[in-house]
């Protein structure tokens, strides 16, 4: 017997204007996949993104994050139930240092009071610690410790992909949502992000979903893979099969190449 | 730019400087406290009378820039918030025989015709009905976001002083209420300024300021981020509110008269001003800023008196030092885009490091 499934979309559809954005879609993820969403640009993997995360609200259709629907609910509300992304267009804050970026990740599971925290009272000075502690190691396990106090926006591009990767984990999350983690990064920090999220997933236990375009970097990485095209599933399967899937090849590469 | 929490080097250990620093804060308190004692014994009445004013601008410049500067959230209302303060805390601490003679066009209304509390339990009520306020205010207000948020909070400071002009019954309209006891002292507004500087900077920061932070740096991540941005924007709003309603009741307790055109929107524009000059988001700049503000008016005064410059005699001219002020504002605003702090904040590592590459 299967395990419930820990994401899983039904019929959900969103639409912008005129666009029907995401059509239908029927999605599932088990505990401890290794899946990625690829499509041409356009295709709506982002926007699938944004509905999960609760960032865009869906016309139709349900969602549930661990057989609990999570349609509509706030998007700090999700996180905090164990659904953390990052973002395309990355959004740090760019104020902060980098440490500071990383504890901001915590604070949405914090329990002690804002009262406690203005007096500092033990409850709240331990989950400080804690954090503190918590955040070095996740700056560590991206690689980033040395440039804790650095601000966030002046890393280089790749390693502001990897700080909101240490952010999003510290938010403790059981499924994390990658939006082309590997964009305007070198082949050699490609390699190290691709070991990177595979320790995430066997040493941490977390279920990663990501998009990205890099192909190289999916078919290694990713155990199954989903095609959108035009809002819709065209193909999902292993990433071997999927290469050769006819209609992965239309909507990446046209009419002709897919007859050929 | 705003680098400056970088250029103290390396940070130390946690625990070992902040005992340390509390130990400087509270020497800090002790000679600020003994300032406050010099100038009570020697200074003159009117020197006494602004540094209250300083005192109580500084305290509504660090709770105004707490949801402006830090949280990000361009609002306009603090007019509103200060008049609340004040009005409240008077009419709580008037003698009923001096609300008898003060409202003549239409008798004040019955529970607060009665009422005459000491100031310190009419202050806590103000402010939290103050708070009270900004929270109600505060759900309409957070629907809205950017020039439609600071429109929105415009619109209801106005509304609060058309409902004090227009509520005779309890606030004597435009005649205002007159003889309330003179009762601020520099004891009562350091107090509070000294309450407010710990309560705001220990907010700022801890967890719950980082939040804030990246709820001004970026809604939308910082709400992925697990951050209510709605809740937060609404702790700093009522935080904020509850502390410039007891600044209000203060500053109420030391004019001993008070009328609805006091709280307009310049008194909004004057804060507005203070915190952009000190640097949006710096506590330590929105409180220079405050005192630079509140004392440096009164200085300028000088150029408006006559003047005899080496057997010239320059007439003096009204209103002079407001464009002399106009002018400093503008060469602020050119040569130092961020305020003179930027998002800088006063610590006593960087003063220390500071001293240590002077005698180096």
């Amino acid at each position: 017997m299967s395990r419930p499934a820990l994401l899983r979309a039904q019929g959900l559809s969103c639409r912008f204007g005129g666009l029907l954005a995401v059509d239908g879609l029927d999605f599932s993820l088990a505990p401890g996949e290794l899946a990625g969403l690829i499509g041409p640009n356009g295709a709506g993997k982002t926007t699938c993104f944004n509905l999960f995360t609760g960032r865009v609200r869906p016309i139709a259709g349900r969602i549930d994050f661990d057989q609990r629907p999570i349609a509509g609910l706030r998007p700090s509300r999700i996180n905090q139930m164990g659904l953390a992304r990052t973002f395309q267009n990355i959004r740090l804050f760019d104020d902060l240092s980098v440490l500071e970026n990383v504890l901001v990740g915590f604070h949405g599971r914090l329990k002690a009071s804002f009262l406690s925290a203005i007096l500092r009272l033990p409850g709240y000075a331990a989950e400080e610690e804690r954090m503190f502690t918590r955040a070095a190691e996740l700056l560590d396990l991206v690689g980033l410790a040395r440039l804790s106090d650095e601000r966030a926006d002046s890393l280089a591009y790749g390693q502001q992909r990897l700080l909101e990767i240490a952010r999003a984990l510290a938010t403790q999350p059981r499924l994390l949502l990658l939006d082309e983690p590997a964009a305007g990064m070198n082949p050699q920090e490609t390699a190290q992000l691709a070991s990177l999220v595979r320790r995430l997933r066997n040493e941490m236990g977390l279920t990663i979903l990501l998009i990205e375009h890099d192909m190289r970097f999916v078919m290694n990485l990713c155990e199954r893979l989903t095609v959108l095209d035009q809002g819709r599933i065209i193909a999902q399967g292993a990433p071997a099969q999927v290469q050769q899937n006819p209609a992965v090849i239309r909507a990446y590469l046209g009419e002709e190449a897919g007859r050929a | 730019m705003s680098r400056g929490w970088l250029t103290a080097g390396p940070l130390p250990a946690a625990h070992t400087t902040r005992r340390r620093d509390q130990r400087l804060t509270i020497l800090a308190c002790l000679a600020a406290a003994g300032g406050l004692w010099l100038l009570q014994a020697f200074a003159s009445g009117y020197v006494v009378h602004m540094t209250c004013v300083a005192a109580l601008f500084a305290v509504l410049a660090v709770s105004y820039n707490l949801i402006n500067g830090v949280t990000g959230q361009f609002s306009l209302e603090p007019n509103a918030f200060v008049a609340c303060g004040a009005y409240v805390t008077a009419l709580l601490t008037l003698s009923p025989a001096e609300k008898a003679a003060s409202f003549i066009l239409e008798p004040i209304i019955w529970p607060l015709s009665m009422i005459s509390i000491p100031l310190l339990p009419a202050l806590l009520i103000a402010g939290l009905l103050t708070a009270l306020m900004g929270f109600l205010m505060g759900f309409p207000v957070f629907r809205v976001r950017g020039d439609y948020l600071a429109i929105v909070t415009l619109g209801f400071g106005e509304v609060i002083r058309v409902v004090a002009n227009n509520t005779q019954s309890i606030t004597n309209g435009p005649l205002g209420l007159k003889g309330i006891p003179h009762l601020t002292d520099l004891w009562w507004s350091g107090g509070l300024l000294a309450l407010t500087l710990f309560v705001i900077v220990r907010l700022v920061n801890s967890s719950y300021g980082r939040a804030l932070k990246a709820v001004r740096e970026d809604e939308v991540a910082a709400e992925a981020m697990g951050i209510n941005a709605f809740w937060h924007k609404m702790l700093a709003f009522t935080t904020s509110a509850f502390f410039e309603g007891v600044a209000g009741g203060l500053l109420a307790h030391l004019i001993t008269t008070i009328s609805p055109s006091l709280f307009t929107f310049f008194l909004t524009f004057n804060l507005l001003i203070i915190i952009v000059v000190g640097g949006l988001g710096s506590n330590t700049g929105a409180f220079l800023a405050a005192l630079l503000f509140t004392y440096g008016g009164e200085w300028l005064r000088v150029v408006e008196e006559p003047l005899n410059l080496f057997g010239l005699h320059i007439p003096g001219i009204p209103g002079m030092r407001m464009v002399i002020f106009s002018l400093i504002l503008v060469a602020v605003m050119i040569f130092m885009r961020q305020g003179l702090l930027g998002r800088r904040e006063f610590s006593w590592r960087w003063l220390l490091a500071f001293f240590d590459r002077r005698r180096a």
